[in-house]
Protein backbone atom coordinates (compact mmCIF):
# COMPACT_ATOMS: atom_id res chain seq x y z
CA UNK A 1 0.00 0.00 0.00
CA UNK A 2 2.20 2.97 -1.24
CA UNK A 3 -0.14 6.23 -0.67
CA UNK A 4 2.71 8.72 -1.37
CA UNK A 5 3.59 7.34 -4.86
CA UNK A 6 0.84 8.31 -7.14
CA UNK A 7 0.86 12.33 -5.73
CA UNK A 8 1.63 14.69 -8.74
CA UNK A 9 0.29 17.92 -7.09
CA UNK A 10 2.47 19.98 -5.58
CA UNK A 11 5.55 18.46 -7.01
CA UNK A 12 7.86 20.89 -9.14
CA UNK A 13 10.10 19.12 -11.41
CA UNK A 14 12.80 21.96 -12.35
CA UNK A 15 13.93 22.66 -15.62
CA UNK A 16 15.25 24.88 -17.99
CA UNK A 17 13.07 24.70 -20.59
CA UNK A 18 10.89 28.05 -21.59
CA UNK A 19 7.80 26.58 -20.26
CA UNK A 20 9.93 26.79 -16.78
CA UNK A 21 11.40 30.30 -17.62
CA UNK A 22 7.68 32.00 -18.45
CA UNK A 23 6.76 34.26 -15.69
CA UNK A 24 4.54 32.52 -13.27
CA UNK A 25 1.58 35.20 -13.75
CA UNK A 26 1.36 34.18 -17.57
CA UNK A 27 1.24 30.53 -16.52
CA UNK A 28 -1.30 31.05 -14.05
CA UNK A 29 -3.29 33.19 -16.25
CA UNK A 30 -2.90 31.03 -19.12
CA UNK A 31 -4.34 27.93 -17.18
CA UNK A 32 -7.09 29.60 -15.98
CA UNK A 33 -7.97 30.41 -19.49
CA UNK A 34 -7.60 26.78 -20.54
CA UNK A 35 -9.78 26.08 -17.61
CA UNK A 36 -12.62 28.66 -18.59
CA UNK A 37 -12.21 27.41 -21.70
CA UNK A 38 -13.11 23.56 -20.65
CA UNK A 39 -15.64 24.49 -19.57
CA UNK A 40 -17.61 25.82 -22.52
CA UNK A 41 -16.62 22.89 -24.85
CA UNK A 42 -19.07 20.66 -25.64
CA UNK A 43 -17.77 19.32 -29.10
CA UNK A 44 -14.90 16.75 -30.23
CA UNK A 45 -12.89 18.87 -32.65
CA UNK A 46 -11.98 21.60 -30.05
CA UNK A 47 -11.19 19.11 -27.41
CA UNK A 48 -8.68 17.71 -30.15
CA UNK A 49 -7.39 21.51 -30.19
CA UNK A 50 -6.96 21.36 -26.08
CA UNK A 51 -5.37 17.94 -26.92
CA UNK A 52 -2.94 19.15 -28.80
CA UNK A 53 -1.84 22.13 -27.05
CA UNK A 54 -1.58 20.55 -23.71
CA UNK A 55 0.77 17.79 -25.96
CA UNK A 56 3.11 20.30 -27.39
CA UNK A 57 3.34 22.07 -23.98
CA UNK A 58 4.23 18.49 -22.52
CA UNK A 59 6.95 18.13 -25.21
CA UNK A 60 8.61 21.38 -25.05
CA UNK A 61 8.39 21.51 -20.91
CA UNK A 62 10.32 18.25 -20.69
CA UNK A 63 7.82 16.68 -18.49
CA UNK A 64 8.17 12.97 -18.89
CA UNK A 65 4.20 11.81 -19.63
CA UNK A 66 4.39 8.92 -18.31
CA UNK A 67 5.19 10.97 -14.55
CA UNK A 68 2.27 13.55 -15.18
CA UNK A 69 -0.34 10.72 -16.12
CA UNK A 70 0.62 8.49 -13.05
CA UNK A 71 -1.66 11.04 -10.68
CA UNK A 72 -4.74 10.16 -12.58
CA UNK A 73 -4.25 6.72 -12.21
CA UNK A 74 -6.01 5.79 -8.89
CA UNK A 75 -8.87 8.23 -10.15
CA UNK A 76 -9.20 5.99 -13.41
CA UNK A 77 -11.80 3.00 -11.79
CA UNK A 78 -14.11 5.58 -10.97
CA UNK A 79 -14.00 7.55 -14.08
CA UNK A 80 -14.90 4.22 -15.98
CA UNK A 81 -17.62 3.51 -13.58
CA UNK A 82 -19.17 7.00 -13.98
CA UNK A 83 -18.57 6.82 -17.76
CA UNK A 84 -21.23 3.81 -17.61
CA UNK A 85 -23.40 5.98 -15.03
CA UNK A 86 -23.71 8.42 -17.72
CA UNK A 87 -23.65 6.32 -20.95
CA UNK A 88 -27.32 4.21 -19.40
CA UNK A 89 -28.93 7.08 -17.44
CA UNK A 90 -28.15 10.44 -19.15
CA UNK A 91 -30.92 10.62 -22.06
CA UNK A 92 -32.54 13.43 -24.50
CA UNK A 93 -35.81 13.33 -25.76
CA UNK A 94 -34.10 12.52 -29.65
CA UNK A 95 -31.52 10.47 -28.55
CA UNK A 96 -31.06 7.17 -30.56
CA UNK A 97 -31.05 4.16 -28.83
CA UNK A 98 -27.52 2.08 -29.09
CA UNK A 99 -28.77 -0.82 -27.72
CA UNK A 100 -31.19 -1.55 -24.47
CA UNK A 101 -30.75 -5.25 -22.49
CA UNK A 102 -33.53 -5.96 -19.72
CA UNK A 103 -33.45 -2.25 -17.43
CA UNK A 104 -30.11 -1.00 -19.34
CA UNK A 105 -30.97 1.25 -21.91
CA UNK A 106 -27.57 3.28 -23.79
CA UNK A 107 -28.46 6.19 -25.62
CA UNK A 108 -25.94 8.23 -27.82
CA UNK A 109 -26.70 11.17 -25.78
CA UNK A 110 -25.72 9.19 -22.77
CA UNK A 111 -22.36 8.43 -24.47
CA UNK A 112 -21.19 11.60 -25.67
CA UNK A 113 -22.67 12.94 -22.14
CA UNK A 114 -19.83 10.29 -20.83
CA UNK A 115 -17.23 11.05 -23.28
CA UNK A 116 -17.27 15.06 -23.11
CA UNK A 117 -17.15 14.80 -19.49
CA UNK A 118 -14.74 12.42 -19.09
CA UNK A 119 -12.49 14.44 -21.39
CA UNK A 120 -12.78 17.91 -19.45
CA UNK A 121 -11.95 15.76 -16.34
CA UNK A 122 -8.65 14.57 -18.17
CA UNK A 123 -7.65 18.04 -19.52
CA UNK A 124 -8.43 19.68 -16.36
CA UNK A 125 -6.73 17.54 -14.56
CA UNK A 126 -3.60 17.69 -17.10
CA UNK A 127 -3.91 21.73 -17.01
CA UNK A 128 -3.27 21.90 -13.54
CA UNK A 129 -0.58 18.89 -12.83
CA UNK A 130 1.51 20.66 -16.09
CA UNK A 131 1.01 24.13 -14.14
CA UNK A 132 2.28 22.84 -10.63
CA UNK A 133 4.81 20.07 -11.80
CA UNK A 134 6.62 23.41 -13.77
CA UNK A 135 6.27 26.40 -11.38
CA UNK A 136 8.31 26.55 -8.39
CA UNK A 137 5.99 26.93 -5.43
CA UNK A 138 7.54 30.99 -4.48
CA UNK A 139 7.15 31.34 -8.43
CA UNK A 140 3.12 29.98 -7.84
CA UNK A 141 2.49 31.87 -4.34
CA UNK A 142 4.79 35.46 -5.77
CA UNK A 143 2.34 35.23 -9.38
CA UNK A 144 -0.83 34.40 -7.44
CA UNK A 145 -0.38 37.21 -4.99
CA UNK A 146 0.70 39.46 -7.93
CA UNK A 147 -2.46 38.62 -10.25
CA UNK A 148 -4.72 39.20 -6.78
CA UNK A 149 -3.71 42.09 -5.52
CA UNK A 150 -6.63 44.31 -7.26
CA UNK A 151 -8.60 42.46 -5.11
CA UNK A 152 -7.31 43.89 -1.86
CA UNK A 153 -8.83 47.26 -2.59
CA UNK A 154 -12.30 45.95 -2.10
CA UNK A 155 -10.82 44.32 1.29
CA UNK A 156 -10.24 40.65 0.28
CA UNK A 157 -7.40 39.56 2.34
CA UNK A 158 -5.95 38.16 -0.97
CA UNK A 159 -1.92 37.65 0.37
CA UNK A 160 -3.46 35.63 3.57
CA UNK A 161 -6.10 33.26 1.45
CA UNK A 162 -2.95 32.80 -1.05
CA UNK A 163 -0.59 31.98 2.20
CA UNK A 164 -3.60 29.70 2.91
CA UNK A 165 -3.45 28.26 -0.32
CA UNK A 166 0.78 27.22 -0.34
CA UNK A 167 0.36 26.02 3.57
CA UNK A 168 -2.32 23.54 1.74
CA UNK A 169 -0.22 22.68 -1.01
CA UNK A 170 2.82 21.89 0.60
CA UNK A 171 1.56 19.82 3.79
CA UNK A 172 -0.11 17.75 1.46
CA UNK A 173 3.41 16.10 0.90
CA UNK A 174 4.37 16.22 4.22
CA UNK A 175 1.40 14.70 6.02
CA UNK A 176 1.06 12.37 3.12
CA UNK A 177 4.91 11.14 4.64
CA UNK A 178 2.96 11.30 8.16
CA UNK A 179 -0.05 9.57 6.53
CA UNK A 180 2.23 6.23 5.16
CA UNK A 181 3.86 5.72 9.00
CA UNK A 182 1.01 5.58 10.51
CA UNK A 183 -0.63 3.15 7.97
CA UNK A 184 2.31 1.00 8.08
CA UNK A 185 2.71 1.35 11.78
CA UNK A 186 -1.09 0.17 11.97
CA UNK A 187 -0.41 -3.05 9.41
CA UNK A 188 2.77 -4.05 11.71
CA UNK A 189 -0.06 -4.16 14.83
CA UNK A 190 -1.73 -6.55 12.46
CA UNK A 191 -4.39 -4.09 10.98
CA UNK A 192 -6.31 -5.57 7.50
CA UNK A 193 -7.11 -2.39 5.08
CA UNK A 194 -8.11 -4.11 2.42
CA UNK A 195 -10.05 -6.99 4.28
CA UNK A 196 -13.27 -6.81 5.43
CA UNK A 197 -16.69 -5.54 4.26
CA UNK A 198 -17.95 -2.13 4.28
CA UNK A 199 -18.04 -1.51 8.36
CA UNK A 200 -15.35 -3.21 9.04
CA UNK A 201 -13.29 -1.79 6.51
CA UNK A 202 -14.75 1.86 7.93
CA UNK A 203 -13.35 0.99 11.01
CA UNK A 204 -9.88 -0.08 10.27
CA UNK A 205 -9.82 3.61 9.23
CA UNK A 206 -10.85 5.34 12.86
CA UNK A 207 -7.06 4.07 14.26
CA UNK A 208 -5.44 6.18 11.00
CA UNK A 209 -7.70 9.13 11.21
CA UNK A 210 -7.25 10.30 15.10
CA UNK A 211 -3.24 10.13 15.01
CA UNK A 212 -3.23 11.94 11.52
CA UNK A 213 -4.97 14.92 12.55
CA UNK A 214 -3.53 14.88 16.01
CA UNK A 215 0.04 14.99 14.38
CA UNK A 216 -1.02 17.87 11.79
CA UNK A 217 -2.89 19.84 14.79
CA UNK A 218 0.62 19.75 16.45
CA UNK A 219 1.95 20.89 13.39
CA UNK A 220 -0.02 23.29 12.94
CA UNK A 221 0.50 25.07 16.61
CA UNK A 222 4.03 24.91 15.94
CA UNK A 223 4.11 26.45 12.53
CA UNK A 224 1.90 28.63 14.34
CA UNK A 225 4.38 29.71 17.03
CA UNK A 226 6.91 30.18 14.46
CA UNK A 227 5.60 32.49 12.07
CA UNK A 228 3.93 34.14 14.74
CA UNK A 229 7.50 34.78 16.62
CA UNK A 230 9.20 35.96 12.75
CA UNK A 231 6.05 38.79 12.91
CA UNK A 232 4.52 37.49 10.30
CA UNK A 233 1.44 40.03 9.31
CA UNK A 234 0.54 38.81 5.58
CA UNK A 235 0.28 41.40 3.14
CA UNK A 236 0.88 44.77 4.48
CA UNK A 237 4.29 46.76 3.49
CA UNK A 238 5.79 43.31 2.79
CA UNK A 239 8.15 43.77 0.12
CA UNK A 240 10.17 40.95 -1.95
CA UNK A 241 13.91 40.38 -2.72
CA UNK A 242 13.23 38.77 -6.11
CA UNK A 243 10.61 40.71 -7.81
CA UNK A 244 8.78 39.25 -11.24
CA UNK A 245 9.26 40.29 -14.76
CA UNK A 246 7.38 40.09 -17.75
CA UNK A 247 9.89 39.61 -20.59
CA UNK A 248 9.50 38.74 -24.46
CA UNK A 249 8.94 34.98 -24.11
CA UNK A 250 5.50 36.01 -22.01
CA UNK A 251 4.62 37.95 -24.61
CA UNK A 252 5.07 35.12 -27.30
CA UNK A 253 3.39 32.98 -25.35
CA UNK A 254 0.25 35.09 -24.60
CA UNK A 255 0.07 35.66 -27.80
CA UNK A 256 -0.22 32.30 -28.52
CA UNK A 257 -2.52 31.46 -25.92
CA UNK A 258 -4.89 34.42 -27.42
CA UNK A 259 -4.66 32.87 -30.76
CA UNK A 260 -5.21 29.29 -29.67
CA UNK A 261 -8.08 31.00 -27.28
CA UNK A 262 -9.82 32.88 -30.90
CA UNK A 263 -9.37 29.43 -32.76
CA UNK A 264 -11.02 27.40 -29.76
CA UNK A 265 -13.76 29.99 -29.23
CA UNK A 266 -14.09 30.10 -32.77
CA UNK A 267 -14.97 26.20 -32.90
CA UNK A 268 -17.12 26.33 -29.96
CA UNK A 269 -19.92 28.53 -31.62
CA UNK A 270 -19.40 27.21 -35.30
CA UNK A 271 -19.51 23.28 -34.74
CA UNK A 272 -22.72 21.78 -33.77
CA UNK A 273 -22.47 20.70 -29.97
CA UNK A 274 -22.46 17.20 -29.22
CA UNK A 275 -24.84 17.24 -26.50
CA UNK B 1 -11.06 41.78 6.64
CA UNK B 2 -8.28 40.83 8.36
CA UNK B 3 -7.15 36.63 8.82
CA UNK B 4 -4.85 36.02 11.83
CA UNK B 5 -1.24 33.85 11.44
CA UNK B 6 -4.18 31.13 13.46
CA UNK B 7 -6.40 31.29 10.97
CA UNK B 8 -4.29 31.04 8.14
CA UNK B 9 -2.10 28.02 9.09
CA UNK B 10 -5.03 26.03 10.57
CA UNK B 11 -7.43 25.99 7.69
CA UNK B 12 -4.18 25.69 5.27
CA UNK B 13 -3.44 22.24 7.35
CA UNK B 14 -6.86 20.82 7.07
CA UNK B 15 -7.22 21.78 3.29
CA UNK B 16 -4.00 19.93 2.81
CA UNK B 17 -5.48 16.77 5.32
CA UNK B 18 -8.40 17.02 2.60
CA UNK B 19 -6.70 17.09 -0.75
CA UNK B 20 -4.44 14.00 0.68
CA UNK B 21 -7.61 11.96 1.58
CA UNK B 22 -8.89 13.42 -2.16
CA UNK B 23 -5.18 11.70 -4.30
CA UNK B 24 -4.88 8.76 -1.93
CA UNK B 25 -8.00 7.60 -2.25
CA UNK B 26 -7.80 7.06 1.67
CA UNK B 27 -11.44 9.58 1.78
CA UNK B 28 -13.34 7.32 0.00
CA UNK B 29 -15.26 4.60 1.46
CA UNK B 30 -16.19 1.40 -0.89
CA UNK B 31 -19.87 1.86 -0.04
CA UNK B 32 -21.61 -1.52 -2.68
CA UNK B 33 -24.00 1.15 -5.00
CA UNK B 34 -23.26 2.01 -8.69
CA UNK B 35 -21.21 5.21 -8.31
CA UNK B 36 -18.68 3.31 -5.73
CA UNK B 37 -17.59 5.46 -3.03
CA UNK B 38 -18.85 7.66 -0.34
CA UNK B 39 -16.74 10.51 0.40
CA UNK B 40 -15.27 11.48 3.75
CA UNK B 41 -13.06 14.31 2.32
CA UNK B 42 -15.14 16.92 3.78
CA UNK B 43 -14.67 16.10 7.62
CA UNK B 44 -11.73 18.51 7.79
CA UNK B 45 -14.01 21.28 6.53
CA UNK B 46 -16.32 20.19 9.57
CA UNK B 47 -13.46 20.27 12.04
CA UNK B 48 -12.45 23.59 10.43
CA UNK B 49 -15.72 24.84 11.42
CA UNK B 50 -16.60 23.47 14.67
CA UNK B 51 -12.84 24.34 16.13
CA UNK B 52 -12.31 27.17 14.25
CA UNK B 53 -15.56 29.29 13.64
CA UNK B 54 -17.12 29.59 9.98
CA UNK B 55 -13.77 31.60 8.34
CA UNK B 56 -11.81 28.52 8.56
CA UNK B 57 -14.69 26.44 7.61
CA UNK B 58 -15.43 28.41 4.50
CA UNK B 59 -11.81 28.54 3.75
CA UNK B 60 -11.04 25.29 3.70
CA UNK B 61 -14.58 24.36 1.98
CA UNK B 62 -12.97 26.67 -0.39
CA UNK B 63 -10.04 24.85 -1.12
CA UNK B 64 -11.68 21.35 -0.80
CA UNK B 65 -13.79 22.58 -3.31
CA UNK B 66 -11.47 23.73 -5.82
CA UNK B 67 -9.29 20.76 -5.11
CA UNK B 68 -12.21 18.43 -6.83
CA UNK B 69 -12.92 20.63 -9.33
CA UNK B 70 -9.27 21.05 -10.72
CA UNK B 71 -8.58 17.19 -10.03
CA UNK B 72 -12.07 15.46 -10.22
CA UNK B 73 -13.05 12.30 -8.70
CA UNK B 74 -16.71 12.27 -10.29
CA UNK B 75 -17.14 13.86 -13.81
CA UNK B 76 -20.21 16.35 -12.57
CA UNK B 77 -17.32 17.92 -10.08
CA UNK B 78 -15.66 19.36 -13.39
CA UNK B 79 -18.10 21.91 -13.04
CA UNK B 80 -17.48 24.71 -10.34
CA UNK B 81 -21.26 25.19 -9.49
CA UNK B 82 -21.44 21.46 -8.73
CA UNK B 83 -17.76 20.91 -7.02
CA UNK B 84 -16.94 24.45 -5.43
CA UNK B 85 -20.07 26.38 -4.69
CA UNK B 86 -21.51 24.04 -2.67
CA UNK B 87 -18.37 22.96 -0.26
CA UNK B 88 -18.71 26.80 0.87
CA UNK B 89 -21.44 25.98 2.91
CA UNK B 90 -20.48 22.90 4.71
CA UNK B 91 -18.15 24.36 7.22
CA UNK B 92 -20.82 27.33 7.96
CA UNK B 93 -23.54 24.85 8.60
CA UNK B 94 -21.58 22.90 10.63
CA UNK B 95 -19.98 25.57 12.77
CA UNK B 96 -23.76 27.39 13.06
CA UNK B 97 -25.16 23.89 14.40
CA UNK B 98 -21.91 23.41 16.76
CA UNK B 99 -22.30 26.61 18.26
CA UNK B 100 -26.43 26.42 18.73
CA UNK B 101 -25.90 23.40 20.71
CA UNK B 102 -22.61 22.99 22.38
CA UNK B 103 -24.32 24.28 25.57
CA UNK B 104 -26.64 21.26 26.07
CA UNK B 105 -23.78 19.13 25.68
CA UNK B 106 -20.22 18.78 23.48
CA UNK B 107 -20.78 15.10 22.42
CA UNK B 108 -24.16 15.86 21.01
CA UNK B 109 -23.29 19.23 19.27
CA UNK B 110 -20.25 17.53 17.77
CA UNK B 111 -23.15 14.71 16.68
CA UNK B 112 -25.01 16.85 15.19
CA UNK B 113 -22.32 19.37 13.52
CA UNK B 114 -21.00 16.54 11.64
CA UNK B 115 -24.30 14.76 10.75
CA UNK B 116 -25.46 18.42 9.84
CA UNK B 117 -22.21 19.21 7.81
CA UNK B 118 -22.34 16.07 5.91
CA UNK B 119 -26.23 16.47 4.74
CA UNK B 120 -25.30 19.62 3.46
CA UNK B 121 -22.35 18.50 1.13
CA UNK B 122 -24.73 15.21 0.10
CA UNK B 123 -27.71 17.52 -0.82
CA UNK B 124 -26.42 20.52 -2.19
CA UNK B 125 -23.86 18.51 -4.43
CA UNK B 126 -26.27 16.45 -5.87
CA UNK B 127 -29.00 18.47 -5.92
CA UNK B 128 -26.31 21.07 -7.84
CA UNK B 129 -25.51 17.74 -9.93
CA UNK B 130 -29.27 17.65 -10.77
CA UNK B 131 -30.06 21.14 -11.34
CA UNK B 132 -26.68 21.25 -13.85
CA UNK B 133 -28.17 17.80 -15.70
CA UNK B 134 -25.55 15.89 -15.29
CA UNK B 135 -28.00 13.36 -12.97
CA UNK B 136 -31.29 12.30 -13.30
CA UNK B 137 -33.56 13.60 -10.18
CA UNK B 138 -34.16 9.65 -9.08
CA UNK B 139 -30.33 9.10 -9.65
CA UNK B 140 -29.73 11.81 -7.39
CA UNK B 141 -32.18 10.91 -4.90
CA UNK B 142 -30.84 7.01 -4.73
CA UNK B 143 -26.76 7.98 -4.58
CA UNK B 144 -28.25 10.72 -2.07
CA UNK B 145 -30.19 8.09 0.16
CA UNK B 146 -27.11 5.49 -0.41
CA UNK B 147 -24.10 7.55 0.06
CA UNK B 148 -25.31 10.62 2.49
CA UNK B 149 -26.30 8.14 5.10
CA UNK B 150 -23.54 5.88 5.39
CA UNK B 151 -21.64 9.16 4.95
CA UNK B 152 -23.47 11.09 7.56
CA UNK B 153 -22.82 8.28 10.59
CA UNK B 154 -18.94 7.82 9.16
CA UNK B 155 -18.94 11.97 9.70
CA UNK B 156 -21.02 12.55 12.69
CA UNK B 157 -18.26 9.52 14.63
CA UNK B 158 -15.39 10.74 13.24
CA UNK B 159 -16.17 14.53 14.41
CA UNK B 160 -16.85 13.10 17.89
CA UNK B 161 -13.33 11.81 18.23
CA UNK B 162 -11.47 14.23 16.66
CA UNK B 163 -12.82 16.96 18.20
CA UNK B 164 -12.30 15.44 21.49
CA UNK B 165 -8.80 14.11 20.39
CA UNK B 166 -7.96 17.70 18.82
CA UNK B 167 -9.28 19.78 21.94
CA UNK B 168 -7.20 17.53 24.80
CA UNK B 169 -4.11 18.61 22.59
CA UNK B 170 -4.95 22.08 22.21
CA UNK B 171 -3.47 25.00 24.20
CA UNK B 172 -5.80 27.86 24.41
CA UNK B 173 -8.49 25.47 24.25
CA UNK B 174 -11.60 26.70 25.56
CA UNK B 175 -10.41 30.25 26.01
CA UNK B 176 -13.49 32.28 24.77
Amino acid sequence: MELTKNITLGVYLPGETVIHRLDPRTKIVIASLLIFLLLMIKSYPAYGMILLFLTAVIFISGIPIRYALCGLKPMLPVLILMWFFQLFLYSSPDAHVIFSWWIFTATDAGMHMGNLISLRVFFLFGATTILTLTTSMVGLTDGMESLLNPLRKIGLPTQELVMTMVIALRFVLILAEELDKIVKAQMARGVAFDRGNFIQKTKKLFPVFLPLFINAFKRAEELIVAMESRSYTGGKGRTKMKTLHMGRVDLIAGLIMLIFSAIVILIIFTIQPQI
Amino acid sequence: MNLSVRKIVISGILGAISILLGVTRLGFIPVPTPAGHATIMHIPVILGGVLEGPVVGLITGAIFGLFSFLQPGAPFFADPLVSVLPRLFIGVVSYLVYYATRKINNVLACILAGAFGSVTNTVLVLGMATVRGYLPSEVSISIGVLHGVPELIVAAILTVILVKGIQRIRPVEEKN
